[in-house]
């Protein structure tokens, strides 16, 4: 549905966005990842015909954002980073004017049913200056919607809003799976995980990674780490104990206990509990730590910096 | 021409849905109402009414009025980002900007509108001249859009409405005041020159006196034209 090839968008001598290339099937969630400044909101800019790139090429739903600009914007629902209302209309009529603007036939009705999807058809006729920030961005939604676009582009829905609103807002995104591909920037990393089918890293205008998070935890993270405790001795002679095993890459006293470092194709669990239970120590935790999407992120990040 | 028309009455009912509209329409009456009244006074014994007496008076306060009505129509919506929305809808830019400056003509028309009130009282107690009347009201109706196609064109060049109005209020001003320029250059051609390019010059001598001439008319819808060409370049260059 969206497909991007060595998107380019330069602003005076800066390189905003600078060979970005991905792609997002129909039906699918992608996630648009990386730090403030990284080029996400270029990236959506483009897609959305509001400006074109400076080369490659972009595509929605078949049609090129350069030439067929018209046919793009039709088929998108677009939700900025801030979002556009006007302060003084009423709820009804600013959605009204939007599905007229993209020429939607009943849109009375198209009004009415959008409103009721994001709860807010009995406000539909105070002011949205009225509005709370979360309402807003529940407005923004259904504008986006309200002309039922198969391509919906959402940049950064959940900043600055309240975290119910942020559940709220995450749990609309996820319902609309299947019926639209979505594209969702973000720099908040666990938020990514949860609504996102994959993701798309982007640091200084080019990808660093794409993958479903899963793929990136594995891809960037070759480490597992293992937190283990134990009892019967002294932190000293535990590291001793520990250091006679040379797989483990690294050792970092954590609490009572230690994280060990160790590569993730290894059985080592076997060795470390053997070597413990030959030992006069007792065990008394030993489990497997999460790997985030965060430290991927900020790994791939410093890698990019370094 | 249908998204013209949308962002058109979306514009009109902005203007009339904000209580400034209905100020600025009272202040428009509470002037204009002093300047007739002291004309009518001064008619019983002096002289005959003016009958192109309010678009001449209009000529000098659309110089001022047309920033305060054409500010907020583009600089707003890029501050708001609300012009992101109208830029990614599909619809071509060109009807953006038409539809804004026809709901700010059409808005500058109902003020122009409310003070025909004069001319019913004018014919309730005397003969007043119509022809005259009518060419000032239509030459002014000109001039006033031509103003407000200046006024719309410094809101697309800047977010800052302060900025927008203060712009458009001075180069306005100098098209107001530019024959006076004229006095002071010893060739009467370029003096000739320099009227053709003002407000004024199509105004005080024609209209004002009752004579509607092509080249009048061409000035006003020229520099319309050319103002919200140059107003649809401003927006696009949004986009780069």
């Amino acid at each position: 549905m969206i497909e991007v090839t060595n998107l380019k968008k330069q602003y005076g001598s800066h390189m905003a966005v600078d060979g970005v290339s991905f792609e997002a099937k129909q039906g699918e969630i992608l996630g648009l990842l990386g730090p403030n400044g990284a080029g996400k909101t270029t990236t959506m800019r483009v897609l959305t015909g509001f400006m074109p790139p400076t080369s490659g090429t972009a595509s929605v739903a078949g049609f090129d954002v350069m030439n067929d600009s018209m046919e793009v914007r039709r088929r998108v629902g677009y939700l900025p980073e801030k979002v556009p209302v006007y302060p003084d209309m009423t709820l009804f009529n600013y959605v009204a004017f939007v599905a007229k603007l993209h020429n939607v036939k009943n849109h009375k009705q198209k009004v009415e049913a959008v409103l009721d999807r994001f709860d807010l058809l009995d406000r539909r006729d105070k002011l949205v200056r009225s509005l709370s920030k979360g309402l807003k961005q529940r407005l923004g939604l259904a504008q986006a919607l309200v002309h039922d676009p198969p391509v919906i582009v959402l940049d950064e829905p959940t900043i600055g809003i309240d975290p119910k609103q942020v559940i709220e807002v995450r749990d609309i995104v996820k319902s609309l799976r299947n019926d639209h591909t979505v594209l969702f920037s973000s720099h908040i990393l666990t938020e990514v995980e949860q609504v996102c089918d994959r993701v798309v890293i982007i640091n200084k205008g080019k990808v660093v990674a794409q993958g479903t998070a899963s793929d990136l935890s594995k891809q960037f993270m070759p480490q597992r780490q293992l937190y283990i405790e134990l009892d019967g001795g002294n932190q000293e002679a535990y590291q001793r104990l520990l250091r006679s095993l040379d797989m483990i890459e690294k050792i970092e006293p954590q609490g009572r206990g230690f994280i060990l470092h160790i590569p993730s194709d290894d059985a080592l669990q076997k060795p470390i509990t053997r070597v413990i239970a030959n030992s006069d120590f007792t065990l008394i935790e030993m489990r497997q730590l999460d790997v985030s999407l965060e430290d991927v992120f900020l790994d791939i990040i410093n890698k990019g910096e370094q | 021409m249908r998204a013209t028309w949308i962002i058109f009455r979306r514009e009109v009912s902005a203007y009339f849905s904000s209580p400034l509209a209905y100020l600025i329409a009272f202040a428009f009456l509470l002037m204009t109402g002093i300047i007739f009244n002291n004309d009518l006074a001064r008619s019983i014994t002096v002289k005959s009414v003016d009958p192109s007496l309010i678009p001449d008076f209009l000529s000098l306060l659309m110089v001022l009025f047309a920033p305060l009505f054409t500010m907020r129509l583009l600089s707003e919506e890029s501050r708001e980002g609300t012009l992101e929305l109208l830029l990614t809808a599909p619809v071509p830019d060109y009807s953006i900007v038409f539809g804004k400056f026809l709901s700010a003509w059409f808005y500058y028309s109902f003020l122009l509108g409310l003070t025909l009130f004069y001319q019913i009282i004018l014919v309730n107690i005397g003969y007043p001249d119509f022809v005259h009347t009518t060419a000032s009201y239509l030459g002014i109706w000109l001039y006033g859009g031509a103003t407000l196609a200046v006024g719309l064109m410094f809101s697309a060049l800047t977010e800052n409405q302060i900025i927008a109005a203060f712009l458009s209020t001075i180069t306005l001003f100098i098209l107001w005041i530019g024959d006076l320029a004229g006095d002071i250059v010893a060739s009467i051609d370029l003096a000739r020159v320099i009227r053709n390019l003002t407000l004024q010059g199509h105004y005080s001598t024609s209209f004002a006196v009752g004579i509607i001439r092509l080249g009048d008319v061409v000035y006003y819808s020229g520099m319309i034209v050319i103002m919200l060409f140059l107003t649809i370049q401003f927006v696009e260059s949004r986009r780069w």
